[in-house]
């Protein structure tokens, strides 16, 4: 028999846990950084986690899956795990946690711009992209679309350097 | 999916709208793949591959909701039918023909998508809803390229305006097509599946695009007629387009490029087919 204490103090620990399951495409910055994790239960030693994909078409959901499943299974009294993806809430990039766009830019992606909720109405190109290398706002939007579907092509006119942006969605 | 969405049955209707939502994007998402490598432009070979990955995404993902609650499998969805049981709209399986082409449907089918996206997010199916949701955040993207294109080249020179004049007319109604009724659309339309009808959907496409092109200097007039005013539009020496008045099937109607929500489709769509499917023939079962 477990108590609520136990099974939140066990859900704490899968937070840990997870904190070291890295977005695929973006070694640097965990699920967690990303927002991605809507949620960690636990009842009697069953884990339930919630994964939020941050693009619809996103190839790498499949392996993320299996990460935060491997990761959750690890930490001892965990006896079962369930992975569920949502769109509901809908991902959107205002999840980013200010330590996740730290390591986003140093991993030399910027980090989408803008605080706050992202409104549908205002999803477009931001009119100034931080340049990860040089930290000049002198830049350009090369494309709003890039190698991956999170991700826009930027150049920078102070370092002259391309660069990606993790698009506001 | 979310929990609300396995809790509610699933309805014939549901089955067939959101099989032929899913159809528009696998099928159009394909054509626009076969850009990659070939577009006239590298950003253009980077945009048109990154938007076809959301539209094959998005078609996954519709797929998925169905899979989910009839217990069947999304790649069987996508890959395994006969030709006649896929339900887009014949717009989307056209060949690419020329960029002109390529944009003006791009864009054509992108306001279509908004228009319709919109509506569902009202959905009474709470998993739909909450998938159109989150679409319609990544499709903001694709409607800002269109734009962006179909402006620049508006208000470009007259060769290229031209062909995009062309192009826009010839594939307008095949568009407007996008909105012919689903099959079952009475059933949606009373579970609220479909908050707002194909018929009345379209009104709204047809106005709102046409309304851009008279701001673009493009003959929205000639559209707004239909199949019976056929014009063919050629530069004139001073450069504005004129019509010529030729016999030529641009300008078809809705009625005339319908059928794919009934299963009807062209030649277009055989090679298509033959090359979508290959290997989930060849190799059925396979996982990739």
């Amino acid at each position: 028999m477990t108590t609520m204490v136990d099974n939140e103090r066990l859900a704490q620990e899968i937070r840990i846990a997870l904190a070291g399951v890295a977005d695929p495409e973006i070694p640097a910055v965990s699920v967690l950084d990303m927002g991605m994790i809507a949620s960690v239960t636990v009842e009697d030693g069953a884990a339930h986690v919630v994964v939020l994909p941050t693009f619809t078409g996103c190839p790498a959901v499949p392996l993320i899956r299996r990460d935060v499943a491997g990761a959750t299974g690890s930490v001892p009294g965990v006896r079962s795990v369930s992975v569920e993806t949502t769109f509901d809430p809908p991902w959107t990039s205002d999840r980013i946690t200010s330590e996740g766009k730290r390591k986003l830019e140093e991993f030399g992606l910027a980090p989408p711009s803008g605080e706050g909720p992202v409104l549908i109405a205002d999803i477009g190109l931001p009119r100034q992209a931080r340049c990860p290398f040089c930290g000049s706002i002198k830049t350009r939007n090369e494309n709003p679309f890039g190698p991956t579907p999170c991700r826009a092509l930027y150049y920078c006119e102070s370092c002259r350097n391309p660069f990606e942006q993790f698009k506001p969605v | 999916m979310s929990a609300g969405a396995e809790t509610q049955s699933v309805s014939k209707a549901f089955v067939s709208v959101v099989t032929a939502l899913g159809d528009d994007e696998l099928i159009i998402g394909h054509r626009h793949s076969e850009w990659t490598g070939f577009a006239p432009h590298i950003e253009e070979d980077v945009a048109f591959s990154s938007i076809a990955q959301d539209e094959i995404g998005h078609a996954a993902a519709y797929y998925s909701l169905i899979a989910r609650l009839t217990e069947d499998d999304a790649d069987r969805i996508a890959l395994g039918r006969s030709r006649a049981e896929y339900r887009h709209a014949i717009v989307c399986e056209m060949a690419n023909g020329d960029w002109a082409r390529t944009l003006a449907r791009h864009w054509l089918y992108d306001h279509a998508d908004a228009i319709r996206l919109e509506s569902l997010e009202d959905s009474s199916n709470k998993g739909l809803a909450q998938l159109v949701a989150k679409i319609r955040r990544e499709e903001r993207y694709h409607l800002i390229h269109a734009d962006t294109w179909i402006s620049r080249v508006a208000h470009g020179p007259v060769e290229g305006r031209s062909k995009l004049t062309h192009a826009v007319t010839e594939m307008f109604w095949s568009a407007a097509a996008l909105f012919e009724p689903f099959e079952d659309e009475d059933l949606a339309g009373a579970e609220d599946l479909l908050p707002v009808t194909s018929p009345k959907l379209q009104e709204r496409f047809v106005a709102q695009t046409t309304a851009t092109l008279d701001e673009l200097g493009m003959p929205a007039s000639v559209i707004r007629t239909g199949a019976d005013e056929t014009a063919e539009f050629v530069a004139s020496s001073s450069g504005d387009l004129i019509a010529s008045g030729n016999d030529s099937d641009s300008g078809a109607s809705a009625a005339a490029s319908g059928g794919g929500r009934k299963g009807r489709h062209t030649s277009d769509f055989e090679s298509l087919w033959d090359d979508l499917t290959y290997t989930y023939r060849n190799n059925p079962g396979a996982t990739w």
